[in-house]
């Protein structure tokens, strides 16, 4: 199905990359950030600093006040937050359109003079907060640190995504104001960011906005490094085992992914869907349905930009079977995928999952307006969202069959095995 | 260099040339809820339609009513189960079988139950919407219960249930039930079940329960999305037309009875733990509440919705316990709960929760007329996005039709808010908020029971992890 959501892109002189996508549905415009810098880009020693840093962006700039952000924003009626991943941070809020200039307005002071007004105050109460969001999120949670362990396993170290966005606890500690600064000078301006402005207003509406607010603002940002070079599969097997208090077995095995947005990567990301993603999944027929040796399995895969991607698999062993012969069957049919290649029918539901999803994803302007900041940003392009499924619909079972033979084979992946204390499984 | 160490103060006197001032909001555009398109089909299955150009995902949301308390105390957690089994087999289909119909077509259906009913959910590029809604018929009118899905979805409710004691949070939430309400209650013990009741689910008790529960009459099907081209009750005639089936007999719905003794603190030790988990709740109102259900939902914007909100501005923005504490109004069929939880650097625990407990109760002191304002203004305006996809627009739908209610409530509810102001939210507060808090605490008690004993706050039950 063709899409033609509308886009109009500008840059201004500063480097600024502007996507107005008019939209009048609803009288509200979303107003979304996205700043190419994320944790591939910390450097050791402090990592989570990317993440640490977005918090402070809520602390006040030149005139705006610590929390402001948040507090003006919200009794104009704004929905907002904020994320950082390992490719990148986004800033984003949906306004009323009566609203949308001082959304522009608060975000440029960020954006462009945020120093003035970081204090020692503020790091330290929002290094705290971090330190609070790792810990429910990963630390207090059963297999809360899984990921973590992927990343680790399948990285090497040194490569930008070895290590988490949230980061350690001891490189949280050691950032300091100086590195506030250095981060800001080196990452944040125009020519680093794109400025997606989705909803009810016209295009020049937005490019004039967009002018007024961030014109003035110097190219500040160093310039970006190249893509790190690609690596291979794993050559051979990693095992990262744990036993813990934890209720089940949960065996994550994990794969590197060629690079986001090329042709290898759709295949491979369908191939792994086929395998362990679909509610038909092969490993769910086998282990879940037939089996029953796992009460669930999922798929997932994670496109990245520094010359590979990740995908992996999570299984959850039911209660009396061992840890071991699941994995051994879950390698059986990676092994058999990859001789076979997917079926029809398993291409065609793989496909229509996809579609759906996408579509789903870009139902409210919020997402419309991030994908759009993700494409430009990561790829270049800010239409991928119209084209993206044309693109999918041309991988053939064949490019999916030879996608899974190079990357999803058993002899690469890293397994991460988060295991019951008792000793329950055989 | 020396960075800087104050915020600096706004001046406008003082700005650089070529510096804007702040701009001015200007007032939102009207906006209203997307209209209803409503009939009812001659078996008495409700059809609500909403046409929201753009959404080219068609989400369908069937609403049964099925009071939790229609189940078996001995089979507890057996409407869950039916919810997750529906589509496990149909008198024309295998599991497998039906599993791959659904994905061929980017089917995707899945079904809960809450305290007031049966929802089924089915999301679908608009193309399929006709086979979506056979399935969705088949699913509803003709389960199979096969005894091998059956007994398999009972064993991952029975996993389910250990992980869910095993995440701080849940446990928090399941033992925050246990202590609030009656124990002759139905909603004082989980949604989904307990082990013993959960482990005794059969076919045959599936068949038994479906047949005496899930009917068209009295149901509701939402219809939302692009719909364009479309004739839905048509469609849905043809699909669900011929459903038939007699309801259990309605039971007036009642307030579930708070427990005697539940003005008290449940400490879970949960040893090691590197934050502690609170849940502290009192009674609250359901939406027909006297007065009106807006100012229940600005008070929840005001007392634990946003950083700046009461709790989080002390508890997060200046003491840094806490990545985000939540406050709330849950409404149920009758009555309801006011909820407040989140987690806290484990060290942090007695102070905490002492914080939290002054900031709740304080607040019946009364609120300003900023906070007011803003809160009011963020409910009403934010409304438009909120609702604004197929998704959030049929959900809502679903969920009030369980409560006999229709949308126009959502859209009498945002014109009301206009009339909230500070004594209102404060008298609102007032009527149900009176100090007499139910505390559970998911933490490691041997570090901080004896300091949360000492904060007096109620009679504290240690509970072994």
């Amino acid at each position: 199905m063709p899409l033609d959501y509308k886009i109009a892109e500008r840059t201004l002189a500063n480097g600024l990359r502007v996507i107005v996508s008019e939209d009048h549905s609803v009288p509200n415009v979303t107003v979304n950030l996205w700043v190419n810098v994320g944790s591939r880009h910390e450097v050791e020693g402090r990592t989570g600093f990317a993440h640490l840093f977005e918090h402070l962006m809520f602390q006040g700039s030149r005139n705006v006040a610590s929390g402001e952000h948040f507090s003006a924003l919200m009794a104009a009626g704004g929905r907002l937050n904020a994320t950082t991943w390992f490719d990148r941070t986004n800033y984003f809020e949906t306004v009323p359109r009566g609203a949308m200039d001082l959304a522009l307005w608060m975000e440029a002071d960020r954006h462009g003079h945020l120093l003035d007004a970081v204090s020692q105050e503020n790091l330290d109460n929002q290094r705290d907060v971090v330190k609070e969001e790792k810990r429910q999120r990963y630390d207090n949670m059963p297999y809360g640190n899984a990921l973590i362990d992927i990343y680790a396993a399948i990285f090497p170290k040194g490569h930008p995504y070895h290590h988490a966005t949230i980061g350690s606890m001891a490189d949280l500690d050691a950032a300091s104001l100086q590195d506030v600064h250095d981060f800001f000078r080196s990452h944040y301006g125009p020519n680093n960011t794109v400025l997606a402005l989705v909803g009810d207003l016209a295009p020049d509406e937005g490019f004039a906005s967009a002018e007024r607010y961030f014109g003035s603002l110097p190219a500040t940002a160093s310039l970006r490094r190249e893509p790190v070079d690609p690596l291979p599969p794993l050559p051979a097997p990693v095992r990262d085992e744990h036993i813990e208090d934890v209720p089940s077995d949960h065996l994550y095995i994990a794969f590197r992914l060629p690079v986001d947005d090329t042709p290898e990567f759709f295949a491979s990301s369908l191939a792994l869907d086929i395998i362990g993603g679909l509610a038909t999944s092969r490993l769910v027929r086998r282990l879940v349905r037939r089996e029953q040796s796992a009460t669930s399995v999922s798929a997932h895969a994670m496109g990245f930009v520094d010359g590979i991607s990740l995908g992996f698999m999570l299984i959850d062993v039911a209660e009396g079977f061992s840890a071991d012969a699941v994995e051994a069957a879950a390698c059986e049919e990676l092994v058999r995928f990859a001789e076979q290649g997917p079926t029809e029918i398993e291409m065609e539901s793989a496909m229509a999952q996809t579609e759906r999803g996408w579509l789903s994803s870009l139902a409210s302007q919020e997402e419309r307006a991030d994908q759009i900041c993700h494409s430009a940003t990561l790829q270049g392009d800010a239409g991928y969202l119209n084209t993206y499924l044309d693109r999918l619909a041309e991988v053939t079972p064949a490019q999916v069959q030879e996608a899974a033979g190079r990357w999803l084979r058993p002899q690469s992946r890293a397994v991460v095995a988060y295991l019951k204390q008792d000793g329950a499984t055989q | 260099m020396t960075p800087s160490e104050s915020v600096t103060q706004p001046d406008g006197a003082t700005q650089p040339d070529g510096v804007l001032g702040r701009p001015e909001v200007s007032a939102p555009e009207p906006w209203s809820f997307p209209a209803s398109q409503r009939a009812r089909l001659a078996n008495g299955l409700a059809v609500v339609s909403y046409d929201i150009p753009g959404q080219y995902v068609i989400s369908v949301c069937l609403a049964v009513p099925l009071p939790l308390d229609r189940e078996p105390v001995d089979r507890e957690g057996i409407a869950t189960i039916m919810a997750r089994t529906l589509d496990e087999g149909t008198a024309l289909h295998t599991a497998e079988e039906f599993a791959e119909l659904l994905e061929r077509k980017g089917i995707a259906l899945g079904a809960g139950v809450s305290e007031a009913g049966l929802v089924v959910d089915v999301d679908v590029p608009k193309r399929h919407l006709s086979d979506a809604l056979d399935l969705l018929s088949q699913a509803v009118r003709e389960p199979a219960f096969p005894a091998n899905e059956v007994s398999r979805h009972v064993k991952t409710r029975l996993a389910e249930i250990d992980q869910e004691r095993a995440v701080p949070g849940q446990r928090a939430a399941l033992e925050f039930i246990t202590t609030y309400f009656d124990s002759d209650e139905r909603a004082s013990r989980p949604t989904g079940g307990a082990k013993a009741t959960v482990a005794a689910i059969t076919s045959p008790d599936l068949v038994a329960f479906h047949a005496a529960n899930v009917a068209p009459s009295g149901a509701t099907v939402v219809v939302a999305g692009d719909l364009s081209d479309l004739d839905v009750v048509s469609e849905v005639e043809q699909a669900l037309g011929s459903w038939s089936g007699v309801p259990a007999e309605a039971i007036e719905p009642r307030e579930a009875a708070r427990a005697p003794d539940a003005a008290r603190v449940v400490f879970v030790d949960r040893p090691g733990s590197v934050q502690t988990e609170f849940y502290v709740g009192c009674p609250g109102p359901d939406h027909s509440v006297e007065g009106g259900w807006a100012a229940y939902q600005v008070l929840g914007f005001v007392v634990g919705g946003s950083p700046n909100a009461r709790v989080d501005a002390v508890l997060r923005e200046d003491k840094g316990f806490t990545y985000g504490i939540r406050s709330g109004f849950r409404p149920r069929r009758r009555g309801g709960l006011f909820l407040t939880s989140g987690s806290v650097r484990a060290d942090s625990t007695v102070e905490a929760l002492g914080l939290l407990l002054d900031i709740l109760d304080k607040a019946r002191e009364g609120f300003t007329a900023e906070e007011t304002r803003a809160g009011v203004d963020f409910i009403s305006k934010t409304a438009p996005g909120r609702y604004a996809t197929a998704d959030a627009v049929a959900e809502e739908a679903a969920t009030l039709s369980l409560e006999g209610l229709t949308t126009d409530f959502t859209t009498a509810n945002l014109l009301a808010l206009a009339d909230v102001d500070a004594a209102a939210l404060t008298a609102a507060y007032d009527r149900y908020v009176n100090g007499e808090w139910t505390v559970v605490i998911v933490g490691d008690a041997s570090l901080y029971a004896e300091g949360v004993r000492a904060l007096n706050r109620g009679p504290l039950t240690v509970l072994p992890a």
